[in-house]
């Protein structure tokens, strides 16, 4: 199996606080990763100097071997690195169709030129309605963003990932929000979309489901790295056990 | 000898747009509001400052009288026109405010004519010597004044239970609420104090020039803009120092680079470029 | 139609040409600009410029387009460092550094006195009158075309959320640069005609009031809507012409009008229209 990310020291500080501090992990070609720790601990931050919305002050990051730390946002994406928000962020001045539709033809928009010269919108948007139906709610294609209930709105953002026919998606707490059956079925909306060999990395804080989901746990607390490995023998480490302790036992119980 | 001159004219102007861009940033600081009216609201301070002064001959009861009134309309303002658009995008406050502002402007001109209001006899115009410059009583009013009326917020934002509870309002405006502030009463003392500044702002311009008249609101406001900028929207302290940098970069701007850019462009050339290098102006939100 | 007549619908002309470039920058691309009339002088004074120079007024009018465009993408990087308010009030610091420098430029620019003087453009007012019409028409297809483009798509996700945009591979900082290209090189044409209009232009002409007058065109109108912004742009053209015996309460209406639309109708004319055909849906199903 070859490595597909590589996150190598990544250290990054915002005034006084240590956010990240020398974390380097890696993720394999095809695998479930989930990326785990109490609150504050640096997970949403890891992803966003993955993505490049924040620019640490130290990082070494390869996305297929290739060094993406000095690339803009935009030229990452364009790679093959599609990314979920927490706080869930659509277009709401279209119809969810439209805000897949735009993913699909990301290629239309990659120069002005193509993108001026370009018209016509209706094999994207036939192939959002397909994505949407993919992850379960195609029938509310040509609704708009404005209304719409949160696990539609959280499946909406998977959806717009997918069209980038990304290469790693990144999910920043997708389940949050939820209720239990809500989260397990969304849970196996992505597990299916990893089954198809997209390789998945995901913050997440619902352990019930990160332990049935996931190949491998990368743990961090107060911004390092404090374990790694396959889920059950991770959860089993004393250490990473008493991070949770106080912070987290709900949430597992939950 | 022009270094220093300079440097005092800048303190002094620096003063009345600090005065000015605190109500703008208070407004901007708690609304997230760009409130170009508070220009009609410094120019009616002006205007009632000298009517106050010519029919009772006292300057002392014109600046509180004013000061209330003004703070009263500040506050209906507020009510009438900004609180039903809060849920806007900004710039339909913002043009909101413009056009408001505009319609001001003609009322005191439709009003009290063109040309303006002069004092019957203007306070404050005993000469003074300091440090070998020549100034007038009413530039040393200004900077203590000034000075004085800043310090009084400073306390009360800091040692008051009203200045607490405004300063927690700012910053999480739910929280505030669920601990049992008036965020309603908070906007209101806001657009009150925020006021009652811009009107003895306004008084202090009608006396450097003996003149209160419509257009008077225009440029001082223009320049509260770019200063609350620079001094990082919301941020008070920041707006502060901001204004005096101003106030001083302008008056030396316009001997060094004035046969290049006139007064007003100087500030705001010196805000683009501050703008480039620290896009959260000079020192960001607290 | 007499000569005033004449003149009105010119500039009414000359002013949606103006008021579909903002509405580019505003409208699609979700960039304030506060400064706008800075790109309209930009294009008077080179037009201005060049046809005293003795040059033929189409070179002269695509000179201008050019020329503003290019310092149009000089202030659009400008936009990339700051947004929102911060943005507004930047575009608006633009725009008085504009009238700064001009102000001062006696020999060149005519300082304060402006320039006047300016050859005509060789036509008489009737076919000038039809020229602006066409251009402003043109400019209304080619906005109409971008919104339905790939363009305009992507200028919607900038203009909604710029940082989602961005993880959609949309490249951000060149859709912004480039609605501030098109919409000045529309304001530059717009001045050049204005130029050959008056054949006298100064600094006044091209203020900060002038820039807000255009933003509540494009406001009252309905930002980013292009029949909106062209009725907008009528309305607050016509209407103080109109009211005569008005002529002293002028500003003061169209002050309170400003308010009123944006305190009681924010969404503009465009969003009145929709409102209005949202209900005759309704009663017409109820019927």
């Amino acid at each position: 199996m070859s490595v597909l990310l590589d996150v190598h020291n990544v250290t990054m500080h915002f005034g006084g606080v240590h956010a990240l501090t020398e974390v380097s992990f890696d993720v394999q070609d095809g695998e479930f990763l989930s990326l785990i720790g109490p609150n504050g601990a640096g997970k949403t931050t890891m992803l966003r100097a993955i993505t490049g919305v924040v620019s640490p002050q130290n990082a070494s990051i390869k996305l297929a071997g290739q060094a993406i730390e000095r690339l803009a946002t935009h030229r990452r994406a364009a790679l093959g690195l599609a990314m979920t928000n927490q706080i869930v962020r659509p277009f709401n001045s279209m119809t969810l169709r439209d805000n897949v539709a735009l993913a699909v033809g990301h290629q239309r928009v990659a120069t002005v030129f193509r993108a001026i010269t370009a018209i016509n919108r209706d094999t994207e948007r036939k192939k959002a309605g397909e994505l949407l139906e993919m992850v379960g709610i195609g029938d509310y294609a040509d609704q708009e963003v404005l209304g719409q209930p949160l696990g539609r709105l959280k499946r909406l953002e998977v959806a717009r990932a997918l069209a980038l026919k990304p290469k790693l998606l990144l999910l920043d707490e997708p389940l949050a929000g939820l209720n239990h059956i809500e989260a397990a079925r969304f849970a196996d909306v992505v597990v299916g979309i990893n089954r198809e060999g997209l390789t998945v990395v995901m913050i997440e804080h619902n352990l019930g489901e990160v332990l049935r989901v996931s190949d491998r746990l990368v743990v961090l607390d107060n911004g390092r790295k404090i374990a790694e490995g396959e889920p059950e023998s991770v959860m089993r480490m004393p250490h990473v056990r008493a991070a949770y302790v106080g912070k987290e036992a709900d949430h597992a119980a939950a | 000898m022009l270094f220093l001159e300079l440097l005092i004219q800048g303190l002094i102007y620096g003063c009345m747009y600090a005065i000015i861009a605190v109500g703008l940033t208070l407004v901007y600081g708690l609304l997230r509001i760009l409130h170009v009216a508070h220009a009609g609201l410094f120019t009616l301070g002006a205007y009632l400052g000298v009517i106050v002064t010519n029919a009772t001959g006292s300057l002392g009861l014109a600046i509180p009288v004013s000061a209330m009134c003004v703070g009263l309309v500040g506050m209906a303002i507020y009510r009438l026109c900004y609180q039903p658009i809060l849920s806007k995008p900004p710039y339909v406050a913002l043009i909101a405010s413009i056009g408001l502002f505009i319609a001001m402007e003609e009322i005191f001109r439709l009003i009290f004519g063109p040309y303006g209001l002069t004092y019957t006899q203007v306070p404050l115009q005993s000469p003074l010597s300091l440090l070998g410059m020549s100034l007038r009583m009413v530039d040393i009013f200004i900077v203590f004044g000034s000075v004085a009326m800043l310090g009084l917020l400073s306390w009360l934002a800091q040692k008051t239970r009203i200045g607490i509870a405004w300063r927690a309002t700012v910053d999480d405006p739910q929280m505030a609420g669920s601990f049992g502030i008036s965020v309603q009463n908070v906007r209101y003392l806001n657009f009150f104090i925020g006021s009652a500044l811009a009107a003895v702002a306004g008084i202090f311009i009608s006396l450097l020039s003996n003149l209160a008249e419509p257009t008077m609101g225009g440029v001082p406001s223009y320049k509260a803009l770019a200063i609350i900028v620079l001094g990082g929207l919301g941020n008070v302290t920041g707006t502060l120092i901001a204004a005096v940098i101003l106030g001083v970069v302008e008056a030396y701007g316009t001997i060094y680079v004035g046969n290049l850019l006139d007064r007003d462009a100087i500030a705001f050339a010196f805000l683009i470029l501050v703008l480039m290098l620290k896009p959260q102006g000079l020192f960001s939100r607290k | 139609m007499g000569i005033y007549e004449l003149s009105l619908a010119t500039i009414v002309g000359i002013n949606i040409i103006l008021a579909l470039g903002l509405n580019l920058i505003t409208g699609y691309c979700g960039q304030i600009s506060l400064g706008h009339a800075a790109f309209f002088g930009t294009g008077a004074y080179v037009v201005a410029l060049m046809a005293k120079a003795g040059y033929p007024a189409p070179i002269n009018l695509v000179c201008a387009m050019l020329i503003t465009g290019g310092i149009g993408i000089v202030v659009g990087v400008a936009s990339l460092r700051v947004r929102h308010d911060f943005l507004a009030i930047t575009t608006m610091g633009v725009g008085f550094l504009f009238l700064g420098f001009v102000r001062q430029q006696d020999s060149v620019l005519g300082g304060e006195m402006g320039l006047s003087g300016i050859p005509s453009i060789g036509l008489e007012k009737p076919a000038f009158l039809m020229l602006v019409l066409a251009v402003a028409a043109l400019c209304t297809l080619f906005s109409v075309y971008i919104k339905k483009s790939w363009m305009g798509f992507a200028f919607d996700a900038v203009a909604t959320d710029e940082d989602t945009a961005r993880l959609l591979t949309v490249n951000v900082p060149v859709y912004k640069l480039t609605a501030f290209a098109l919409g000045t090189a529309m304001a530059g044409l717009a001045g050049g005609l204005y130029c050959y209009f008056t054949r006298f232009i100064m600094p006044d002409d091209f203020g900060f009031i002038t820039s807000i007058s255009v933003l509540s065109m494009v406001a009252v109108g309905g930002i980013g809507s292009v029949p909106g912004v062209i009725i907008g742009t009528m309305l607050l053209t016509l209407l103080p012409e109109m009211s005569e015996f008005l002529s002293d309460y002028k500003l003061f209406f169209y002050g309170a009008l400003l308010f009123g639309v944006m305190r009681f109708a924010p969404d503009g004319l465009a969003g009145v229209g929709s409102s209005l055909r949202g209900m005759l849906k309704r009663s017409g199903r109820a019927v």
